[in-house]
């Protein structure tokens, strides 16, 4: 029916000069803390930090159900959440590049894919074919990202909805990859001689300091970058634009169709990042590896408060549903249950969280 | 169903009409802290079309949304028939003969024009599918009635946005409704569509169904209604009944102690010619396209030939589907891909924009005719709305200066006086007028030599649209050139320096709008008797 809009406040005040530290961080805070003008700034005000909050509660509820031993909170060991990080990064640096697509208004299906064909390229690279660290990597990052760049260019040219274009772009990513590798993993060994790849690139199985592992640490510099790009750059004004109302965007004069091949190209080049370090992690490279990871990130990001319709979502919220889907695989495996449960549980915590954010029109 | 004989109310010549159907007393509404309406009565009488007028902000949609069943949550009284009513819901509105005619369409674009007026209705054959024929059949008498040569057949995602009016007023007639309620039904219709609109009213005022009536043109308010309620910051300013009638009274009752001259005056030079002096800044001459994919229903340019020049207003009139909309497309750009004949010079250099980015690179901006739709994301914010078309201009390196994008959006709101709490609100929550005046500051803010509007005061309310008229003229002094597609007469005559009129994809006449009439426009895009002096 017709939609019932509040009627515009009266002639409001049309200046509110920001007052003195509304700008930044320090900004973001004041203005959380002031005392909401009206029901509906409060709810926004609260779901602005949903995903942060769930996060929150997921990580208590996991001290809570945490098994102990000898009185020590098995979760809350320095190893354990080392683990968690660490497993989370690949499909977090995933997520990153789907949140992307996703505020575009699109999907892509491919990026499982194009993680295994990187995995693939770099332990092919550096065992069979010799390469160094730095040309192997930069190979397989540029075959992500031109893979990526070739999807986007079909959606925005040839007008085909990115569900498909990149589910036959995941089929594609799969068989070129069991054909380089010849249907098989291709383990890693390291050490000098031919058939082996520099033992530098055992780095990214190991840690900072003996803590934090690296790829958790890759993970966290990619997503403060893109927490900076979506809040900062005229690409990302112009993704949401494209993603709200692509026609209005193309009318205003956005360059619709370099933003769509460039958001592909960026969804493409993590899904090789990603799979870069799944093959330092494995030590191999399988044609098979990152099956289903797609649906794992497009879980994050809708769990982080992004609408599957483009158009509104934010970065932040995609790197809490990666942590949150993490911590509570995690924490299901901690306490033994059953691998089949588990995947009940996670498609309930997303189907909850999801109407989460339908209440919250509910109640603004 | 039609309960009063059609006899029985002859046309409301008494002033009073029949029985008072719907009754609303004491009605009133709050918003969180805002109050939408504050104590209104309101009636409708059986056989009478009661207009309701007031600027947008005045409290029109959210009584109508409380008649309709929309809002179920007021204070105050509704009675049907004297005996008082609570809608669950918009269903039970219906039921009870309150059809309602939204602005924003209710139609599903896939299914055909039969299949949306026969939609939760669908006539079954003996084997429960549904009876195609008889659907097509109940669709043709209905928009018999209205004389609209629709193919009921037709998809109504095919239709031009007048065509798909005319399928939804069709529709709510076929609900047998009592009381019609109609809001702004004749924004999108040309004015040949308007005169059968109203004959169509007529005729169901005589069968004794009350109507009610929401418009911003004053002109048709005369016309059509039997009574006015004047509402003003959610008050009834007044009732008036027809005959009392004066524009000048209502619109001062509209907007309280405003101004209420609405049209700014064209400047005069000294020899009393105004704008002639300049170059040509646009110069299209015999313009043709011919789209690769032909599109249903529109009418591309076919032989166009105008000029504007550099402080000019040039109308652009026409009924519609006389390929108004066509032509600036294609002029911004935005047009169908295909062959295109003719030549296009922009300040005396060649200009055939293949998309709108080369357009706006070339100093043309476009307001397009439907915002909703083709120029805003309504739950982004005012300023990053604001800001789309000009973001180059306060980015360094890709990175945007949150610093000079602030100054340049407040001094813009400032600027054009739009009304919103912050740039921060987002831009669904202002009124159609200022929604509007967002578009408008989009492309002020990227500084165009040429500006297209398409109709762009649609659904804008009366104070407002003085504001814009106002903008445009400055605008226009200030060395732009405007070209002004636009439905209504009054806004033709009144703003602009020359009007061109389209029919068919073809200019067919090129008025001075000084000693020229609406019937002379009106005469030369409809191609009867002899029009205007310049007809080509």
């Amino acid at each position: 029916m017709t939609d019932i809009r509040v009627p515009p406040p009266e002639p409001a005040v049309t200046e509110v000069p920001p007052a003195a530290g509304t700008v930044g961080l320090r900004g973001a805070a004041a203005r959380w803390l002031r005392r909401p003008r009206s029901r509906r700034e409060l709810v926004d005000r609260l779901f602005a930090v949903q995903s942060l909050f769930a996060l929150l509660v997921v990580f208590v509820v996991a001290i809570l159900a945490s098994p102990r031993r000898d009185g020590e909170i098995l979760f809350l060991t320095a190893g354990n959440l080392g683990n968690i990080v660490r497993a989370v990064s690949e499909i977090g640096i995933i997520a990153i590049g789907m949140t992307f697509v996703i505020l575009l208004g699109g999907i892509d299906l491919s990026v499982g894919a194009i993680l295994g064909l990187s995995a693939v390229g770099t332990a092919t690279l550096l065992v069979d074919s010799g390469f160094g660290i730095v040309p192997a990597v930069a190979v397989v990052l540029v075959i992500g990202a031109l893979f990526g760049a070739v999807q986007g260019y079909a959606v925005a040219r040839l007008g085909i909805q990115s569900f498909i274009v990149t589910l036959a772009g995941l089929q594609v990513a799969r068989g070129i990859a069991r054909i380089w590798s010849g249907g098989l993993g291709i383990p890693i060994a390291y050490g000098d001689g031919p058939q082996e790849a520099p033992p530098a690139f055992e780095l990214l199985n190991g840690s900072v300091n003996g803590v934090l592992p690296v790829p958790a640490v890759l993970f966290a510099l990619i997503g403060a970058a893109a927490i900076v790009v979506l809040r900062t750059t005229a690409f990302a004004r112009h993704v949401y634009a494209i993603g709200g109302n692509e026609k209005a965007a193309r009318l205003s004069g956005v360059p619709v169709t370099r933003v769509k091949v460039a958001v592909f190209a960026v969804a493409g080049l993590l899904a090789a990042v990603a799979g870069v370090i799944h093959a330092g992690q494995l030590n191999q490279g399988s044609p098979n590896d990152g099956a289903g990871y797609e649906l794992d990130a497009i879980a994050a990001v809708v769990i982080g408060g992004t609408s599957l319709a483009g158009g509104s979502g934010s970065m932040g919220g995609t790197l809490a549903g990666a942590l949150l889907l993490g911590i509570l695989n995690n924490i299901l495996a901690l306490n033994n249950i059953d691998a089949n449960v588990q995947l009940l549980i996670k498609g309930l915590v997303i189907v909850l969280a999801t109407a989460l954010q339908k209440l919250r029109r509910g109640i603004a | 169903m039609i309960l009063v004989d059609p006899g029985d109310a002859p046309r409301a010549a008494a002033g009073t009409g029949g029985p008072v159907v719907v009754a609303m007393t004491g009605v009133a509404k709050r918003f969180g802290g805002v109050t939408a309406l504050d104590g209104v009565t309101f009636e409708v009488r059986a056989g009478e079309v009661h207009a309701l007028l007031g600027e947008n902000g005045a409290g029109k949609s959210t009584l109508i949304n409380i008649l309709s069943g929309v809002i179920t949550d007021y204070d105050g009284a509704v009675t049907v028939d004297g005996s008082p009513v609570r809608f669950a819901g918009p269903a039970a509105a219906q039921a009870a003969g309150i059809a309602t005619i939204h602005q924003e369409l209710d139609l599903v674009p896939a299914l055909s024009v039969a299949d949306n007026l026969v939609l939760g209705r669908e006539p079954r054959t003996r084997l429960r599918t549904v009876d195609r024929r008889a659907a097509v059949r109940t669709a043709r008498e209905h928009l018999d009635l209205l004389g609209a040569d629709i193919d009921p057949r037709r998809p109504v995602g095919s239709l031009r946005v007048g065509e798909q009016q005319l399928v939804e007023i069709a529709k709510a007639l076929a609900l047998d409704a009592r009381v019609l309620v109609m809001d702004e039904p004749t924004a999108a219709l040309a004015d040949g569509e308007v005169r059968r609109l109203f004959a169509t009213i007529d005729g169901l005022r005589r069968r004794g169904v009350g109507v009610v009536y929401i418009s911003h043109r004053m002109e048709e308010i005369e016309v059509v209604a039997d009574r006015a309620t004047v509402l003003r910051n959610g008050s009834v300013a007044g009732v008036v009944p027809a005959g009392r009638m004066d524009r000048r009274r209502i619109i001062a009752m509209m907007v309280g102690e405003r101004a209420t001259s609405l049209f700014a005056p064209a400047p005069t030079d000294a020899d009393g010619s105004r704008g002639t002096v300049r170059e040509p800044l646009l110069d299209v001459t015999d313009l043709v396209v011919r789209p690769r994919a032909p599109r249903p229903g529109r009418c591309e340019p076919d032989g166009i030939s105008l000029t504007v020049r550099a402080g000019e207003i040039v109308g652009l009139a026409g009924l519609m589907g006389a390929g108004r909309t066509e032509l600036l497309e294609t002029l911004f750009g935005a047009g169908p891909r295909g062959r295109r004949t003719g030549t296009i010079r922009l300040d005396g250099s060649p200009y055939a924009p293949r998309h709108p980015r080369a357009a706006l690179r070339a100093g043309v901006g476009f307001v397009p005719e439907d915002r909703r739709r083709a120029a805003l994301v309504l739950d982004h914010p005012v300023g990053r709305s604001i800001m789309l078309t000009a973001l180059a201009t306060v980015t360094t390196a890709g990175f945007v200066s949150r610093k000079r994008e602030r100054s340049a959006v407040q001094r813009t709101i400032t600027e054009l006086a739009i009304k919103t709490s912050s740039a921060a609100t987002p831009v669904g929550a202002l009124s159609g007028g200022n929604q509007q005046k967002v578009v408008f500051a989009r492309h002020l803010l990227a500084e165009p030599r040429l500006l297209l509007l398409d109709e762009p005061t649609r659904g804008v309310d009366i104070g407002a649209k003085a504001e814009i008229y106002r903008l445009l003229r400055r605008l226009a002094d200030d060395g732009m050139g405007i070209l002004l597609a636009s439905s209504e007469l009054p806004e033709l005559l009144g703003v602009c320096d020359r009007v061109l009129v389209l029919r068919g994809g073809r200019t067919v006449a090129d008025l001075a709008t000084d000693g020229c009439t609406g019937e002379d426009i009106l005469a030369a895009a409809m191609g009867g008797a002899t029009a205007g002096r310049d007809e080509r």
